[in-house]
């Protein structure tokens, strides 16, 4: 009987991401979602350069900047062209066209366009913020339930179950109007109610992982508890992270919305929650292109992360991939 | 009545839904289309309208419109303002004639009239259930009332510091055990029935405005006594016991009150009069027809709470509801550009009337912050950068710019432009003179950044208007940060004069300047109402020499002289007066917008024939 090679070790332990990679490729739908999820993250990377390069230079963004002039321009193609400019060819005076406020303009003759993907900032803000804030915690308290079990336990699972037992929504307005109005309440407001979830899930994962040989192992070599937990026990539950990352970043986004729509989240920044709420007063006059275009791209950040959360959960699960 | 407004307030109503919009008719439509309201008799006059919750009916406790409103239909006071006259006086009311006023201008002597009598009701134990006569301690009684800590009254202000013991009686008020209203106060007294003597600490000639308020209305002390909530009888709040045009026919809170002809006029013989004098114009408008007619004209009042805007804007232009107003978002439906109805209203025959109310807003300065206070050429700076045309288009053409602190339609308005109007040259100049030449703070090197505190930050109008704001001030290169607080909290930043800029607005209590030039007197700053803590002594010599004085020509100089300190002070950028619209039906008659329009009800008169026409042609 001869003990295999350590590095096919390695390599084997290697092929559980590299496996999910296959299985994510073979999915053409979740392909296409994780490019929708990548073009989101460009137009956000892109919005928070131009917000940084603004902040810098200190000057006014033009989304900022209103002009009455042009207050509640239709979209491009729901306008008349403007005439051709002289010794302009037809085509670029359609290009030109289609090139200004392609998706209309807002009651202060803002570009929605502009608007939109300043909004996707805030979004990708929120959800990534609210994660780091949320994730940890839940990691954390995850594993120090399930490792220690106990008191500690009991304690711990106390404590979530009490935060689950409070209205989410409510909650978060709470945090919201003691740290006061702004991206710091929706981030504190968010990151701090959505950890349980998680961590019931990361408690469940560690006990199971606990009672695994390499665990009694590294106890019987003496290794330090925390050592254990999260140098041992954490990369082997990580994938559980990963998929919970996925499927509760558009759920933040959706709070952002909901708490920038009753006029306690961001301030003075696009946000589509912002726009929908703008766009209400002038909806049933026939102004539909702000709501419906801050609505579709919600819908579609939303709908792209949740069908790749659900892909890469089906990837990463050993057992799907076992009875496969 | 002292109010101070967000920006938000500029319309008193909610952001309409656009979904309720549009689920509204279909749900109206499931409904049925019978009619909310019962239908008047052939020959009654009904008043129908919507109302906002009405709080209750004590004199003292009112601080909303909605229950002055109710109040003033069935209490009354000594003076009331004549109904078609302008600029707006005051003529008596249930005092026999004006003041005899003392030549020091201390003591105020008001003969009562006779024969006033209280409507019918349980409380007048001793008359067996009889209203009595009115009586001149009932005014004293009244005011004592408003003093009284325990009623924690709305109205104090208006007497606060004015007559000669009142506060001494306020003060022996505040203990556990009840207050003795048999306790004399020196300044008011009642010699006899019919005599009520007034005397002031000093001079007020603004007193004979406060007299018309619902604070100083008549209260019978029975009723107050009677209606303590014991034993199956009503709170005195939610039993109404007065002398006036209407009595309480019932009331089913936040749903629909009815009143109806008080029966105690007829049976004692009261007589009011329709006026007999307007102003010119009124004439030709039809509203000097019935001068001389007795009052009221209208037999019974009913109105709704109904809390949904589009809701009774539906009922009005079905012809349930006689009058309405405009909200925002049906705004530009309902007035063309040019200021008129819509065509389609005026086929409904229905009448619009605009005019300026005698309400300011504006973005104040706090005179303490060390940038903003200090520096007047960027006070200047900022109020020349206020686009005017921009800012009244956002707004609809709702509002006005004013000029300086006196609205137009009371002494002491001046036509002069302001000194610092629209130019960005001239604000650019003057920011550069400040010592920000294109915006950029030389500490920091960066553009100035101010901070502008709101009361609330709920309707998207608000928040739209302060980013327009920002971005007039943005275009001289100034960064103007929001900070939305919540009514209670933006409150307490005031009195701590913790802001740089805020926006609000004020509600003149009476029409006199006066009651705006207080609001940038040195002594009245926060937690006064003069949150700008502005602080001038010339202007304070001013208005100490005029606040004592009656009106007269002189006390219109010096009134424009305050407004001129002010104006070039820039301790406020004067930014809007609202214009009211109001909408009626064909068939409500004399009807004339005012600033302060409690109790006029009773000229009103309904035209039940062109009603029931009108019914046939366009309601189903």
């Amino acid at each position: 009987m001869t003990t295999p090679p350590i590095d096919n070790l390695e390599a084997e332990s290697r092929s559980l991401w590299a496996d999910a990679w296959r299985e994510l490729k073979r999915k053409r739908l979740a392909m296409f979602c994780l490019w929708v999820v990548l073009i989101y993250t460009g137009l956000a990377a892109y919005g928070e350069a131009v917000y940084r390069w603004h902040q810098a230079h200190d000057r006014t963004p033009a989304y900022q900047v209103p002009d009455l002039e042009k207050q509640y321009l239709p979209p491009s193609l729901f306008r008349e062209m403007e005439p051709a400019r002289e010794g302009e060819s037809r085509v670029r005076q359609v290009a030109r066209h289609l090139g200004t406020h392609p998706l209309g303009t807002d009651g202060l003759g803002r570009d929605v366009f502009g608007r939109v993907v300043q909004g996707t900032r805030i979004a990708f803000l929120v959800g990534i913020i609210t994660s780091m804030i949320a994730i940890p915690i839940g990691v954390i308290l995850g594993c120090l339930a399930g490792y220690f079990g106990g008191r500690v336990d009991d304690f711990i699972v106390w404590l979530y179950s009490t935060f689950a037992a409070i209205p989410g929504l409510l909650f978060i307005l709470a945090i919201a109007m003691v740290v006061g109005k702004g991206l710091t309440g929706v981030y504190l407001g968010i990151g701090l109610t959505t950890w349980v979830g998680l961590c019931r899930l990361v408690r469940g994962e560690v006990m199971k992982h606990k009672a695994r040989s390499y665990v009694q192992a590294a106890q019987a070599l003496g290794l330090g508890h925390f050592r254990i937990i999260f140098r041992h026990i954490l990369p082997n539950i990580f994938h559980i992270v990963i998929v919970t990352f996925t499927l509760r970043f558009p759920s933040a986004v959706n709070t952002e919305v909901i708490m920038s729509f009753l006029g306690i989240g961001v301030q003075g920044e696009p946000s589509w929650g912002i726009m929908i709420g703008n766009a209400r007063l002038r909806l049933w006059q026939g102004v539909w292109w702000e709501m419906t275009f801050a609505t579709l791209a919600i819908f579609g950040l939303v709908l792209a992360f949740n069908l790749l959360g659900d892909a890469l959960r089906d990837a990463l699960d050993p057992r799907l991939k076992e009875q496969a | 009545m002292e109010r101070l407004l967000t920006g938000s307030n500029i319309r008193r109503r909610l952001p309409l839904s656009a979904l309720s919009a549009v689920l509204l008719p279909l749900l109206l439509g499931a409904c049925g289309h019978g009619p909310l309201l019962d239908q008047a008799a052939d020959d009654e006059m009904v008043f129908y309208g919507p109302t906002p919750r009405i709080r209750g009916f004590d004199p003292v406790k009112a601080g909303d419109v909605a229950s002055a409103h109710a109040i003033s239909r069935m209490y009354e006071g000594l003076l009331q303002y004549a109904y078609l006259e302008r600029p707006y006086r005051v003529e008596p009311m249930l005092a026999e004639a004006m003041p005899e006023v003392s030549e020091d201008g201390l003591t105020y002597t008001f003969r009562i009239r006779r024969g006033i009598y209280y409507q019918d009701d349980p409380c007048f134990v001793e008359t067996g259930g009889k209203g009595r006569e009115l009586r001149a301690e009932d005014f004293v009684y009244s005011i004592k009332r408003v003093a009284d800590l325990k009623n924690a009254s709305s109205g104090y202000w208006a007497f606060n510091d004015r007559i000669v013991g009142l506060d001494e009686f306020r003060e022996a008020s505040a203990g556990s055990e009840p207050t003795d209203y048999d306790l004399p106060v020196e300044g008011l007294h009642a010699p006899d029935d019919y005599t009520l003597v007034l005397q002031l600490k000093r001079p007020f000639p603004q007193l004979l405005w406060i007299l018309t308020m619902h604070y100083a209305y008549a209260v019978p002390r029975e009723a107050v006594e009677y209606y303590d909530g014991k034993q199956g009888r009503p709170l005195f709040i939610n039993h109404p016991v007065g002398t006036g045009p209407y009595i309480l026919n019932s009331w089913r809170r936040n749903y629909r009150v009815e009143y109806v002809r008080n029966p105690k006029w007829a049976e004692t013989g009261r007589v009011e009069l329709y006026p007999t004098v307007g102003e010119p114009g009124d004439e030709e408008r039809g509203l000097l027809e019935m001068a001389g007619m007795p009052l009221p004209f209208i037999d019974r009042i009913v109105q709704l709470v109904v809390q949904d805007d589009s809701t009774a804007w539906l009922m009005f232009l079905t012809g349930q509801f006689n009058s309405s107003g405009i909200s925002r978002d049906n705004f530009d439906a309902v007035v063309t550009q040019a200021h008129t109805l819509d065509p389609t209203l005026v086929e409904r025959e229905i009448t619009l009337a605009r005019e300026p109310t005698l309400t300011i807003f504006y973005f104040g300065f706090n005179m303490d912050d060390p940038v903003v206070g200090q520096n007047k050429k960027l006070r200047q700076a900022l109020t020349s950068a206020l686009n005017t045309e921009e800012w009244v288009r956002f707004h609809n053409n709702r509002i006005t710019r004013p000029a300086g602190p006196i609205p137009p339609g009371i002494a002491g308005y001046s036509e002069k432009e302001s000194p610092f109007p629209f130019d960005l040259d001239r604000a650019r100049e003057l920011l550069a003179e400040a010592g920000y030449p294109n915006g950029i703070d030389p500490e920091t090197g960066r553009r100035l950044q101010l901070t502008i505190d709101l009361g609330s930050a709920e309707s998207a109008e608000v928040r739209q208007s302060v980013e327009l704001f920002t971005s007039f001030m943005d275009r001289i290169g100034v960064v103007i940060v929001p900070t939305y607080n919540n009514w209670p909290a933006f409150l307490e930043k005031l009195e701590r004069r913790q802001m740089q800029i805020f926006r609000l607005g004020w509600v003149a209590d009476y029409p006199d300047a006066e009651n705006f030039l207080q609001l940038f007197y040195g002594p009245n700053g926060s937690p006064g109402p003069n949150h700008s803590n502005y602080r001038n002594p010339e202007f304070d010599a001013l208005y100490e020499e005029a606040r004592v004085m009656h009106d007269s020509p002189e006390r219109t100089a010096l009134y424009l002289a305050m407004a001129e300190i002010v104006m070039e002070d820039c301790p406020w950028i004067f930014d809007a007066q609202p214009l009211s619209y109001s909408l009626t039906h064909s068939w409500v008659r004399n009807f004339k917008a005012h600033d302060f329009p409690y109790g006029m009800i009773k000229h009103y008169y309904i035209d039940n024939d062109i009603r029931r026409a009108w019914q046939a042609r366009f309601a189903r």
